[in-house]
């Protein structure tokens, strides 16, 4: 990071003019907030944060997950060096009802400019491979699955969800997958917006009437899911929730049997 | 919070206020103008959706092509003929009175295209569908316009006989006047191509 | 107003010119208001007799436009345009009565183009929004204290949330760039007045007929969109909506009138030798706002129309069945929406970049650097608008792209950073409140600005949109950042639009109730947000009840230092210490006019030789 690079006073070289900068007690001080407080923020990133996630059964809740984790380790120098800057300026204050002496008359550094930019600049490019990096690997494990994937058609209406497995001849308000299957959600609305969003397995996509959209993932864990709508859709859209299951897949066949539907 | 003694008024420059004025119309423009695209924007978008088959039901109904580009020349005339009044100031008693006797009809023609839209159903008092919406509110739009321009075309017209139309700041104004008339013409035009494409 | 106001006054009191203008003022617009939306009702009703939700929606929406216009007619807001139309335009002496010349307090109820008046207008009318707005977001915290919690019904829950949120978002809009723009930035600039007087006055007065609409929603069923009024579902809600609609309407129009106010008297009223490096940063970052909301805010206006034609005259913009969208609903709701969250950031970030220079007595880091980050965020904003479509289904192809533009914009925005650390940097600070307001931006405006590149990545916004972690993202830069500003800049200029200090005791305890009780209350809503609470939801399951309980702990905190921050404005206004001219020792233009201030603000024309931020030792 560019903490390294804050005061210069004007020697010749560069790398003096760094040197010197560095010795500043100032630089020195605040450089050491700056790694105190970075790595409070990647202890809040790897090991306190993920505590707020429910449990994560799917690999696109994964690498949702892995996003925020690590993208708050990536901004934490960043937001060690905002902090440190602001709290050791705090160190000499002045109270009172006249102003203080002037400060040193420090305009403006191009150098300082210069790496600053380059910095968020390449901090804003891991972020975006990164994200588009993901995003392209939902989208292939998607492809890859189209052939076996378990189709779901969802429908959101106010304010329950249905759900039905044309492959299989099943309707149901429950939903039950089974584990390591790929599923395709196909949702759609008969009324307002919704929002289908099966917690614990990373996924969300509006519903919205007479048009179908798509939502893939494949369940990796037994568990119970928490289904959502994410969307405000009217009065009692904070109840429009259900709960499904993740189930082994002999499970699952005896289910779909149970309910009057012919196992494929 | 302010108080004064003084009993004047300040009085910039009339080319100073007039270029300001200038400036203030522009952006007011780049609003409308703004607004007119996301109409346009709105149009074409659910054209190209057609959610339903609903753009265009089957047996649908729409505005003649050429009523758009009827509804768009007495701007277009307008804005000619201010724009040139207001370049020969000695033409301006008359043209004014054209602009405004041009614009004049052209909301009475717009008013009477509104209410024969040939899209309404009967029983429900609703319209057939996507395209219906969008063409009357792009009629409406345009009726917007033209109750604007016809009411400051009225204004100039009566200034100008009065002879209250004289001097630097007015000569602005008459500019200023004319970069709005302009921008009715190619709002009208942009919207009369829009119209153009009904079907899918 | 203050006493120092009434003394002068009342001893200069001019012949009033024999026009109907000295006539008119709020009470005749409210009856004449009244008047009109009568008649309209029961025209209407006498017209469309039908009991249908589309003939209660017409006559419910055309009374309150008739509202609106009728108190426009009553307050004379047409006399201007109409004496131009006949040829006779006001004379000189009407002109100085409009700007309110010698008319003491009642000036503030009247039409009265003195962008001072105006200015002080605003920041009345912010507050009582603010007020409003809090009050409600005191209920619905309240309402959500435990799981299963029927304080109110989900019938309220939701409309409190959809009115809370449209009020603060009307008032943070106008928060910095109504009082502040209005009645400081002219001065800072050194103008006489704004470049359009009368439509200054016309732009407030337009966005006070809205206020009576926008609180009638209670009485026609509430808001139960939320503020972003998603459709088909406002096409189906109840006669509320049509108060959120007419609202809105009045709104753009009040705000593109506004913006290109403000805009020109920047552009073409700045004082001698005030070239464009010279002028104060807030000035920029105020014509920035306001400029930008003209090409957006139109957009919002259309879509709010097609919803009113779809509720009122059955055409079909949102409906599928016949063939509208939901989604173009979103765009255009985006289209504005995205640019408009700027709107409101800005102003605020400028506010303290000017207020840090002055407070650490050293010259603001690298005004060049500033600009190109508010600029460049400007140029971005235009284009990211469907990272809040990530995952409506619309073309998810285009997902990649709009999440690049949205990361892109963390460049711009870390300049803003840069500007402000660098100004502080190896300064002194001092620390009244203003510059308290600097620290907490640095602080709030970072987390917001992180969790927003989060949200901006598809794979985790696929987990966190629609949830409490949004919430409380844009909480921290709407409130952490953009009302903290606000509060600033209120606690700044504060001696020059009242001519009284802040009272600071009060000021430091609402600061940090304010902050503190803002932390604990939106990192509750954080850790809700990732646990899987949807937002918008009038209850919730025992999972999330520590986090929200944390977190109304705090909204209560909040609520309790904002009631703080309204006795100090009070107290202060009417009774504070009386302000020296300069007492922040401030190197801007409006330092330099006693108060009362001059009817036109300068008895001579200032003359700017350099940029106001000639602090440090070597330039003093
Ligand atoms: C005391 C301070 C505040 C508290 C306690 C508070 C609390 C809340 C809560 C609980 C919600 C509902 C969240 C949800 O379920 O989606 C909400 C929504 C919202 N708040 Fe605030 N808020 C406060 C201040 C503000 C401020 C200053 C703004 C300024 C912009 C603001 C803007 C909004 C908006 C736009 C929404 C979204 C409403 C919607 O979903 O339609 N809030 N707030
Ligand atoms: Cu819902
Ligand atoms: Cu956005």
């Amino acid at each position: 990071m560019s903490d390294q690079h804050e005061v210069v006073d004007l020697p010749p070289t560069p790398g003096e003019r760094l040197r010197n900068a560095m010795k500043a007690r100032d630089v020195r001080i605040t450089m050491i907030f700056g790694v105190v407080i970075t790595a409070f923020f990647v202890f809040i990133g790897l090991w306190f944060y993920p505590k707020f996630m429910p449990e994560i059964m799917s690999e696109s809740m994964k690498r949702g997950k892995d996003v925020i984790v690590y993208f708050t380790v990536i901004s934490a120098p960043i937001a060690g060096l905002v902090i440190a800057i602001a709290l050791y300026t705090l160190f000499d204050r002045h109270h009172g009802d006249t102003p203080p002496e002037e400060a040193a008359s420090f305009r403006t550094h191009t150098p300082i400019v210069f790496v600053w930019t380059l910095v968020s600049a390449i901090f804003c490019i891991v972020a975006i491979v990164w994200g588009l990096t993901e995003m392209n690997v939902n989208s292939e494990d998607a492809t890859a699955n189209a052939k076996t994937a378990l189709v779901v058609e969802v429908t959101g209406s106010q304010w329950v969800w249905t759900f039905n497995y044309p492959e299989l001849g099943v309707q149901s308000e429950q939903l039950n997958l089974p584990v390591d299957r790929p599923v395709e959600f196909r949702v759609h609305s008969v009324d307002v917006n919704h929002s289908f969003w099966p917690v614990q397995l990373g996924v969300k996509v509006d519903a919205n009437d007479r048009v179908t959209t798509l939502a893939h993932t494949t369940p990796n864990v037994l568990g119970t899911i928490d289904i959502k709508c994410a969307e405000l859709c009217g009065l009692y859209h904070a109840y429009m929730e259900t709960q499904g299951k993740v189930m082994k897949e002999a499970d699952f066949n005896s289910w779909v049997t149970a309910q009057g539907g012919h196992v494929a | 919070m302010s108080t004064s003694t003084e009993h004047v008024m300040h009085h910039d420059a009339p080319e100073v206020v007039g270029r300001r004025e200038r400036l203030g119309v522009r952006l007011i423009i780049v609003a409308d103008g703004a607004f007119i695209f996301a109409m346009i924007f709105s149009y074409f978008y659910l054209r190209n959706l057609n959610v339903n088959n609903g753009w265009l039901p089957a047996d649908g109904h729409t505005f003649t092509v050429s009523s758009g580009w009827l509804l768009a020349l007495p701007f277009i005339i307008a804005a000619i003929s201010h724009n040139f009044g207001q370049k020969r100031r000695e033409s301006m008693g008359v043209l004014s009175i054209v602009t405004f006797v041009v614009l004049a009809i052209g909301l009475v023609m717009q008013w009477s295209q509104l209410s024969n839209m040939p899209f309404m159903l009967a029983e429900e008092g609703g319209f057939e569908g996507a395209y219906a919406s969008m063409a009357f509110f792009l009629g409406g739009a345009n009726l917007l316009h033209y109750v604007l321009g016809t009411f400051v075309a009225l204004g100039i017209a009566i200034r100008t006989k009065r002879g209250s139309s004289t001097g630097t700041h007015e000569t602005w104004r008459l500019r200023t006047a004319g970069s709005w008339f302009t921008w009715l013409a190619i709002s009208a035009v942009a919207c009369a191509i829009t119209t153009s494409f009904a079907a899918v | 107003m203050t006493t120092l106001d009434h003394a002068k006054v009342s001893e200069s009191r001019p012949n009033p010119p024999k026009s109907l203008i000295t006539k008119l003022n709020m009470g005749t617009g409210m009856i004449v208001g009244i008047v009109f939306a009568e008649v309209m009702y029961f025209w209407g009703k006498s017209m469309w007799d039908r009991q249908e939700a589309v003939m209660e929606n017409r006559i419910l929406t055309l009374s309150m436009f008739a509202w609106c216009i009728g108190f426009l007619i009553g307050i004379g807001a047409f006399i201007g345009p109409f004496r131009w139309l006949i040829g006779k335009d006001l004379t000189d002496e009407e002109q100085l009565f409009l700007a309110g010349k010698g008319q003491g307090v009642s000036r503030y109820f009247r039409y009265c183009t003195d962008h001072k008046v105006v200015g002080i207008q605003y920041l009345v009318g912010v507050m009582v929004m603010l007020g409003a707005g809090g009050t409600m977001a005191m209920m619905i915290r309240t309402n959500l204290i435990t799981p299963g919690s029927k304080w109110v019904n989900a019938e309220i829950y939701n409309s409190l949330v959809g009115l809370h949120g449209i009020t603060m978002i009307v008032a943070l809009i106008i928060v910095s760039t109504g009082p502040f723009g209005n009645f400081i930035l002219p001065i800072m600039i050194g103008a006489r007045d704004m470049a359009f007087p009368r439509l200054n006055a016309l732009s407030w007065w337009l966005l006070f007929t809205a206020i009576p609409v926008l609180c009638s929603a209670w009485f026609f069923g509430g808001i139960p969109t939320g503020w972003t009024a998603y459709a088909p579902l406002s096409v189906q809600a109840g006669g509320g909506m049509n108060a959120f609609i007419v609202t809105i309407i009045i709104f753009a129009i009040s705000s593109a009138i506004a913006g290109a106010n403000i805009t020109t008297t920047v552009v073409t009223m700045r004082a001698k030798g005030m070239k464009w490096n010279r002028v104060p940063i807030f000035v920029i970052g105020a014509t920035i706002s306001v400029a930008m909301a003209i090409p957006a805010f139109p957009s919002f206006m259309a879509s709010q129309m097609m919803a009113a034609f779809d509720r009122t005259i059955g055409t079909h913009f949102y409906d599928a069945e016949f063939g509208g969208s939901g989604w173009l609903y979103a765009h255009l709701f985006w289209i504005m929406g995205h640019p408009e969250v700027y709107v409101i950031l800005i102003p605020g970030v400028a506010i303290l970049m000017e207020i840090a220079p002055v407070f650490a007595r050293s010259p603001l880091f690298s005004y060049t650097t500033a600009v190109v980050g508010l600029a460049g965020i400007v140029g971005l904003s235009f284009l990211v608008w469907a990272h809040h479509m990530y995952i409506s289904g619309w073309l998810p192809s285009l997902n990649g792209p709009f999440m690049v533009t949205t990361e892109m914009i963390s460049i711009p925005t870390g300049l803003l950073f840069l500007v402000l650390l660098g100004t502080i940097w190896r300064g002194r600070p001092w620390m009244k409140l203003p510059m308290l307001g600097v620290y907490a931006l640095l602080w709030n405006f970072l987390i917001g600005g992180i969790t927003g590149i989060y949200l901006s990545d598809v794979p985790a916004d696929d987990y966190l949109h629609g949830s409490m972690f949004v919430t409380a993202h844009f909480h921290y830069t709407l409130m952490g950042a953009a009302l903290t500003g606000a509060i600033a800049g209120l606690a700044y200029w504060f001696p020059k639009m009242t001519g009284r200090m802040l009272d600071e005791r009060s000021g430091y305890i609402s600061f940090w109730l304010v902050q503190i009780g803002f932390q604990v209350l939106f990192l509750g809503m954080f850790a809700a947000g990732s646990q899987g609470q949807p937002r918008r939801v009038a209850d919730y399951e025992q999972a999330f009840a520590t986090s929200d309980l944390i977190s109304t702990i705090g909204a209560y905190l909040v609520g309790i230092g904002m009631i703080v921050l309204l006795y100090s404005v009070v107290h202060s206004w009417r009774k504070g210490k009386i302000a020296p001219m300069n007492p922040w020792g401030a190197k801007t233009l409006e330092w330099t006019v006693p108060y009362p201030i001059y009817l036109e603000n300068f008895h001579e024309a200032p003359v700017v030789t350099s940029d106001p931020y000639g602090y440090g030792r070597s330039e003093k």
